[in-house]
């Protein structure tokens, strides 16, 4: 049986599509009437009316030309005014159903569904509007037929739904006071400072140093306090209500002020979880955890369909994560300790360029600088304590089923990668890196939050260890995979979910867990 | 350990040549239509770029290295920063064996083996000769339908 779209949609899109047209036309025609009198405005009017009218045709006849259908194995999509396009997608690859509704949307009670599978660079199939009733209804559906259960929709009791985590006011609280972003304030106060000079300018000459720097002082708080408050807002806005439950072998998440939020994650399909914190949020004992899947387009990660726990203390999130993917208690090998001084050469070359590079501008400008060009040289004497830190931060662990890695120092995360999700094992060493015999081991995986490079990477590690580590991530990838597919005996003895698909290349298979396999040798 | 088909030292060099007949066009255009530069920076800028570009070649060349292992795919490259890659049999999607227009001239193929991985997406061994690239692509065909179907249902 086909379905069509919110009846109120064409009504909404013209509204949200045609309220920047009519802003762009009246910047455009009031230039027009400018130059060419009354009749150009005229003019502008009348093309603007038409402009509309093409629009509400367009999307009345999207409306009534767009039409799906959730049958037992595929999503059919008909849609297009111009050019059709039939599009049908296997539910056992749908990744993701994420619904997101706005202020006014969920005024009107419509919402906008995208479905997600690992292939494309793009959100595969979206909505846009259905009911939100219909929306959720969908999103219980698609889970229901991806566990293989048969029979009608309605009347089935709901299966339960377990309540991994919920988010209190007063965490939200806290993670407001912890969403403290340490890079603004640096790159505040660089703006500032740079227009030190037409500040000091205004400010009257003979009012002495004391008024200056306690000028300065005051500019520096404000930054602070505003910095602070962004961050606040935002993650509060994100966050509010945040809810994490556990059905059947599904996640699904709602968070969100303004914008709502509602999506699912199946657990088989989890790539890798993440668990980040900073400075700040180890001294309390907190941090947050965050849950890829191979669905996700590159660049779509921070847009709000990405799951996670904003802030939980440390045993809670690493006690979730590990119901998720049991992996233990990592105790992680740092890199050689060489490497310390490997960083602290680096800091120092990169401190040398920019005092080097502040000595042009200086040269260029003629002394416009707010400081002397040598003023980054004292920061050389941190140079020891930050490579001591990014070295201490830094390790991996190669658990009984998972591969973790630690990196980063002000923003510290952890990723737990299983060794079946593992795509490639890729060993680089850099021409610096040969000098210090050391490489770094990545284990790519199809989750696409890695694109920009924090894939699961143990860094700096010397050299031997790099070799076995490269042979030994491929051969326990090998075996887990065995087991996790019934290959080996030690699994064949479980009975795989029925139905699944082994073949399946991406997700792995069924979820059956071969515990009792000996995959842990080396 | 298998080095590559000599002859993709040609290939590459007459990429790198290519690249530096482009710089040394736009070096052209900016002195004639924007800066004034001296009559020869058009020509310094492709010599430069042309022995840069053939001397990677020749040292890409000589670093190159791919094994087909009993289960895994692995490579060796890279000048600059040496890059090791194992592919195992069981992530491979696709595999295409693939001839640009270069390789065509001076008769020879490339295996493009591809992952659902963000980044190795597609691992590329170049320098074969064409029977060599179809042979490699149907072996990895069958040792990663071998690996997926290894009494599976």
């Amino acid at each position: 049986m086909s379905r069509t779209l919110s009846s109120l949609s064409p009504a909404y899109r013209v509204v949200e599509r045609g309220g920047s047209i009519v802003f762009t036309a009246l910047i455009l025609f009031s230039g027009a009437s400018a130059a060419f009198g009354p009749a150009g405005g005229l003019v502008g009017v009348v093309l603007v009316g038409l402009a509309l009218l093409a629009l509400i045709a367009y999307e009345v006849a999207y409306f009534r030309r767009f039409e799906y259908d959730l049958g037992a194995d595929t999503l059919d999509i008909r849609s297009g005014v111009i050019s059709r396009r039939n599009r049908e997608i296997p539910i056992r690859r749908v990744q993701n159903v994420d619904i997101s509704r706005n202020v006014v949307q969920r005024f009107l009670g419509i919402a906008a569904v995208d479905f997600e599978t690992a292939g494309g660079s793009e959100t595969e199939a979206s909505l846009r509007f259905v009911d939100f009733e219909e929306a959720k209804r969908l999103q219980r559906e698609i889970g229901r037929l991806k566990r293989g259960v048969e029979g009608s929709e309605e009347g089935e009791p709901e299966p339960p739904a377990d309540e991994l985590f919920a988010l209190t006011s007063r965490e939200l609280a806290l993670v407001g006071a912890l969403s403290f972003d340490v890079r603004i304030p640096g790159l505040l106060f660089v703006l500032v400072s740079g227009s030190l000079p037409a500040v000091s300018s205004v400010v009257p000459t003979g009012s002495g140093t004391a008024i200056v720097a306690l000028g300065l002082v005051a500019v520096a708080l404000v930054v602070l306090l505003v910095s602070w408050v962004a961050g606040a807002t935002a993650a509060v806005l994100n966050y509010y209500g945040f809810r994490l439950t556990q059905v059947e072998d599904e996640l699904q998440y709602e968070r969100g002020l303004l914008r709502r939020y509602d999506g699912s994650i199946p657990l088989d399909k989890v790539q890798t979880l993440t668990v980040v914190d900073d400075p700040l949020k180890r001294y309390f004992g907190f941090a947050s955890l965050r849950i890829e899947t191979a669905g996700y387009a590159p660049g779509s990660g921070e847009s709000g369909s990405e799951a996670a726990v904003p802030l939980a203390r440390r045993d809670r999130v690493f006690g979730l994560a590990n119901r998720i993917e049991s992996f233990g208690t990592p105790d992680f090998h740092r890199p050689p300790k060489r490497v310390r001084r490997r960083y602290a050469v680096r800091y120092l070359l990169a401190l040398g360029a920019l005092t080097v590079l502040l000595y042009g501008v200086e040269a260029v400008t003629a002394g416009a600088l707010p400081w002397p060009p040598y003023a980054p040289v004292p920061l050389a004497l941190l140079a020891p304590v930050a490579a001591h830190f990014k070295w201490r931060h830094r390790g991996y662990w190669l658990g009984e089923r998972h591969f973790v890695t630690r990196n980063g120092f002000l923003r510290r995360r952890v990723k737990v990668v299983p060794y079946y999700r593992i795509q490639t094992v890729i060993d680089s060493r850099t021409i610096f890196q040969r000098r210090w015999n050391v490489a770094t081991v990545t284990a790519d995986t199809a989750g696409s939050l890695s694109l920009v490079g924090s894939d699961a990477a143990a860094v700096d590690v010397a050299d031997a260890d790099a070799d076995d580590l490269r042979a030994t991530l491929a051969t326990r990838l090998r075996e887990s995979l065995a087991a996790r597919r019934g290959w080996t005996d030690a699994a064949a003895a479980e009975a795989p979910v029925p139905g699944d698909d082994n073949d399946d290349p991406v997700d792995g298979a069924d979820d059956s867990e071969a515990d009792d396999t000996n995959h842990g040798a080396a | 350990m298998n080095r590559l088909h000599p002859r993709v030292r040609v290939v590459w060099a007459v990429q790198a040549a290519t690249t530096a007949v482009v710089v040394g066009l736009v070096v052209f255009a900016v002195s004639r239509f924007a800066i004034a530069l001296p009559v020869w920076a058009p020509v310094a800028a492709f010599a430069v770029f042309l022995v840069a570009g053939v001397g990677l070649a020749l040292l890409r060349y000589r670093v190159w290295r791919y094994e087909v292992r009993d289960d895994a795919l692995y490579l060796e490259r890279g000048v600059f920063t040496r890059v090791r890659t194992v592919v195992p049999f069981v992530r491979i999607q696709h595999v295409d064996s693939s001839r640009g227009p270069v390789e065509r001239l001076v008769g020879l193929a490339s295996t493009v083996v591809y992952t659902a991985g963000s980044r190795g997406a597609d691992v590329m061994v170049p320098g074969l000769t064409p029977d060599g690239a179809d042979d490699l692509r149907e072996r990895l065909k069958r040792l990663a339908i071998r690996a997926e179907g290894e009494d599976a249902v």
